[in-house]
């Protein structure tokens, strides 16, 4: 009898599993979102054709990428990159240290982490009056992303040409269509080619998942909850999206007392609780509590009488607000223009497009594990230049503390990054900075 | 039935009794572990504060279990003590809050020790520990693993995990053949520890494979890797240099078929070998000699020795189909839906003497192991499933041909390799 019932479980449990297979190569991976292909940071086309000289792994550490080594000089203020040999442009061309460098120069123009980048041999060097301690994480960036800038007979390079595994075949009705680079110094990818249908409404999205006419698709973290209900099979990045608003040091928001009046005005719950329906974590810090492990030592309560305090008989005339972005943006920077106007200030958003409004609402890519190093990045992404060399975490608290003390950028909610996918699609996983690898990704077998 | 109800209530109460055990051990041993960063803390909160007395409350952010919080709440408590610090009630003009807390790399506790309307913070980091887990199998056949401590990629000078597509032991060390380089790993300690390494430059691909098969003379291997050959030997060194220094590795760029799998005596030589699309990650079905019959495109394939004698060669199909060739004609084997693409045959000497050890997942995240006994056409579940601590990578026939080796992925991107061995229960 308990033979019996032995052979027949062992029976059972052998028909319920599935096979775990190999990837399997070929295939046309239909992709379907709801912003542009190419923008910063973390577009999905953007790691598909370019490729940075350092990376950010999966596990969140550094690795190499189009450099295979690197190493410093002279207390971080000299570093050579040595480049790995026999890579080509997805147009032939040779991947050269000339190239290298001028991609890096036109990607930051005047406004570089580095005085001066120059290649020498298979060596690009940087070299810069600063130290720069982080600068191979800050590589790994997507704003440092390599691509062909000139062809080799010196003529400006035509389109989007760069390393990765996937080069651009056109642009059609909407979709960005790639196609596998077969040469790819990382491999071939296992799908043949993806079609990017951009600039498509999340429901849309979600219906063309559902009727098989996408692989892969958008999933905004407020509506994580609504995908899980509807039995999405979801993708979800821990909080590396941090929502934050910038607040212009110059003109009616000079002093600092008053830039600490709309940071306490702010109500992250509301935020966190309404707009964003209790995905990610409220946040008073720049680094995420799993990075740093102190975050929870910023208050993230909203204090409107420390707000009427600092603010005293100030006024500031009329504030203008804009957001990045799509629709969840704008709803949460009409809901912190609310809150300021309880603490006494006029706020009104700025119309789309405006470059220097008085507050901005942004998005910051907090990734990978070196919190020195993320923290610088933000630093720079929020324009304000300064290198992090703490190393302890009690140093990195006093470095943080002092930088959010000026409040020139004022941490609201970390966000996670989400996607669903369909059925026969194989092995997606995230990059560290959200986006997805859909190089790794492969579509399922016939059986 | 009875029988039945016997041995799950006996099986239900080791279960709660070695749960009492380990629960006792984990209790017992608390103290020790965190005595040194409760001790650290309490000295720099007492060096903020000073003597007196303030209230303490400690809070858990961080993975440690709530089982083990009172204990460190203790011997913070202690530490303070010791400095002149005492741990008072609410009415204490003074408060320290102490939270356990974390992140990618350490755990962190924080101190807030708050004097009127001031705090001050100060923390210490705490090595992040590790737990282990043992799990068993029981059937006809009983797979049991066992890791191979220190094959990995990760060293000082290489912070990165690699993928570790094969490894052998052999002349007293385990070759291990990495993405980038065939590497020779040496007894140290409990476990090995790399102490040579040979570089390699096969072609990159995104699900990267290889072989490596031991000579019969035991002292020499050939390796074989996309686009890559190498052959490596062992010679014991000159007088007074270490003993490490006698591996010579040598490699080229080779189109050669590779040797798919080992005979069941590692002396005889491989049996069969097939060409590899080193653009890809499986074989082309070309293989030398010709077995005559055409195959398809396949992951992997094993000899299965027949009772009668003769062998049956078993093939796992880029197309999802597992199929067999025997006496000149290929048929599809059932049974067969759980499998992965790579599997293993040993003989373990039970039931019919050799089984497939074949990989699977289902819904879960790690894969497990299960093997199978192929008597005709249809494969027939001889072990329970053998859960491993990842995704399968890998998974070869051992060269005494009685265990399979696996290289397992983790979660964390990190790689193991482990022995699996079949025995008869």
């Amino acid at each position: 009898m308990l033979r019996r019932l032995a052979i027949s479980l062992l029976v059972a449990g052998a028909a319920l599993c599935a096979a775990r297979t190999r990837p399997h190569y070929g295939g046309t991976l239909h992709v379907e979102i709801a912003g542009d292909p190419w923008e910063r940071p973390s577009g999905v086309a953007r790691r598909l054709v370019f490729d940075g000289l350092t990376q950010v792994d999966a596990s969140g550490a550094l690795s190499s990428a189009l450099a295979v080594s690197w190493e410093q000089d002279n207390n971080f203020h000299r570093w050579q990159f040595r480049l790995r040999q026999g890579v080509r442009f997805n147009d032939g061309t040779a991947l050269t240290s000339t190239a290298v460098a001028a991609s890096l120069s036109a990607s930051c123009g005047s406004h570089c982490p580095w005085d001066a980048v120059k290649a020498v041999g298979p060596l690009v060097i940087f070299t810069n009056d600063a130290a720069m301690p982080n600068l191979p994480a800050l590589l790994a960036s997507d704003q440092f992303l390599i691509a062909l800038t000139a062809t080799a007979d010196g003529r400006t390079a035509p389109g989007a040409i760069g390393t990765g595994p996937f080069q651009v075949t056109g642009f059609n009705n909407g979709v960005l269509s790639l196609a596998a680079n077969e040469n790819c110094w990382s491999g071939r990818p296992f799908a043949d080619a993806i079609e990017i249908r951009v600039r498509r409404p999340v429901r849309d999205q979600w219906l063309d998942l559902s009727l098989g006419r996408a692989d892969v698709v958008d999933v905004p973290a407020e509506q994580l909850r609504q995908a899980q209900q509807q039995r999405l099979s979801v993708l979800v990045s821990p909080p590396i999206t941090l929502l934050a608003l910038e607040v212009n040091d110059a003109g009616p928001l000079s002093n600092v007392k008053v830039r600490g009046a709309i940071a306490a005005a702010i109500d992250r719950s509301a935020l966190y609780n309404v707009i964003f329906q209790k995905q990610g974590e409220v946040s008073a810090s720049l680094l995420t509590q799993k990075m740093s492990g102190y975050s929870f030592l910023f208050p993230t309560e909203r204090d409107l009488n420390k707000a009427h305090e600092l603010r005293g008989g100030l006024t500031t005339g009329t504030l203008t607000m804009s957001a990045d972005g799509d629709g969840a943006m704008q709803l949460a920077a009409q809901r912190i223009a609310l809150n300021l106007r309880e603490a006494g200030f006029n706020v009104q958003m700025a119309p789309a497009g405006v470059q220097h409004a008085d507050l901005s609402l942004r998005r910051f890519l907090v990734s990978g594990n070196n919190p020195a190093a993320a923290l610088e990045r933000i630093m720079w992404d929020a324009g304000q230049s300064s290198s992090v060399s703490e190393q302890s975490a009690a140093d990195l608290y006093r470095r943080e503390q002092s930088i959010l003390e000026s409040y020139r950028i004022v941490p609201l909610v970390d966000l996670p990054v989400g996607y669903a996918s369909g059925a026969s699609v194989r092995d997606l996983r995230l990059r560290a900075d959200g986006s997805p690898d859909l190089a790794g990704a492969s579509l399922g077998e016939v059986r | 039935m009875r029988a039945m109800r016997l041995v799950g209530t006996v099986a239900l109460v080791v279960c709660w009794l070695s749960g009492l055990v380990t629960s006792a051990a984990q209790t017992i041993s608390a103290p020790s572990k965190w005595a040194q960063p409760a001790a650290e803390l309490a000295g720099q909160i007492a060096d903020i504060l000073g003597p007196g007395q303030a209230q303490l409350t400690v809070r858990n952010l961080s993975t440690i279990p709530p089982s083990e919080v009172p204990g460190i709440r203790k011997q913070v408590e202690q530490g303070l003590k010791a400095h002149g610090v005492l741990a008072g009630g609410p009415e204490s003009a003074n408060a320290i809050r102490v939270t356990l807390s974390e992140n990618a790399r350490e755990r962190l506790w924080v101190a807030e020790i708050a004097e009127g309307n001031k705090t001050r913070v100060t923390m210490v980091h705490v090595e992040a520990g590790e737990s282990a887990t043992v799990r068993s199998a029981s059937e006809r056949v009983v797979l049991r693993k066992e890791k191979i401590d220190g094959l990995v990629s990760r060293t000082d000078a290489r912070p990165r995990d690699l993928p570790i597509l094969a490894a052998a032991e052999i002349n007293g060390h385990f070759v291990v053949m990495f993405t980038d380089r065939i590497a020779v790993f040496s007894s140290a300690g409990a476990g090995w520890a790399e102490s040579n390494a040979f570089a390699m430059s096969p072609k990159m691909s995104r699900d990267p494979r290889g072989v490596l098969i031991p000579a019969a003379d035991g002292g020499s291997f050939a390796a074989y890797a996309p686009g890559t050959q190498c052959n490596g030997s062992y010679s014991l060194p000159l007088n007074g240099e270490n003993q490490d220094s006698g591996w010579t590795v040598r490699c080229r760029a080779s189109d050669d078929p590779w040797p798919i799998y080992q005979s069941a005596d590692a002396s005889s030589g491989p049996a069969l070998k097939a060409f590899y699309n080193t653009a890809r990650d499986f074989f082309t079905g070309v293989v030398t000699p010709n077995i005559g019959v055409d195959l398809p495109a396949f992951y992997a394939a094993g000899m299965i020795p027949r009772a009668a004698g003769g062998a049956a060669i078993l093939f796992a199909g880029v197309d999802g189909k597992v199929q067999i060739v025997e006496n000149g004609t290929m048929r599809a084997v059932a049974g067969v839906r759980d499998w992965g693409s790579d599997f293993a045959v040993v003989r373990s000497g039970c039931g019919a003497g050799t089984q497939v050890i074949a990989s699977s997942s289902g819904e879960a995240v790690s894969d497990s192991l299960r093997a199978f006994a192929i008597p005709a056409l249809e494969a027939l579940p001889e072990s329970n499933a053998l859960p491993m601590d990842g995704t399968v990578t890998a998974l070869w026939t051992a060269q005494d041909g009685k265990s399979a080796m696996a290289v397992v992925r983790n979660g964390a991107g990190g790689y193991e390799v482990d022995r699996v061995t079949a025995t008869c229960n």
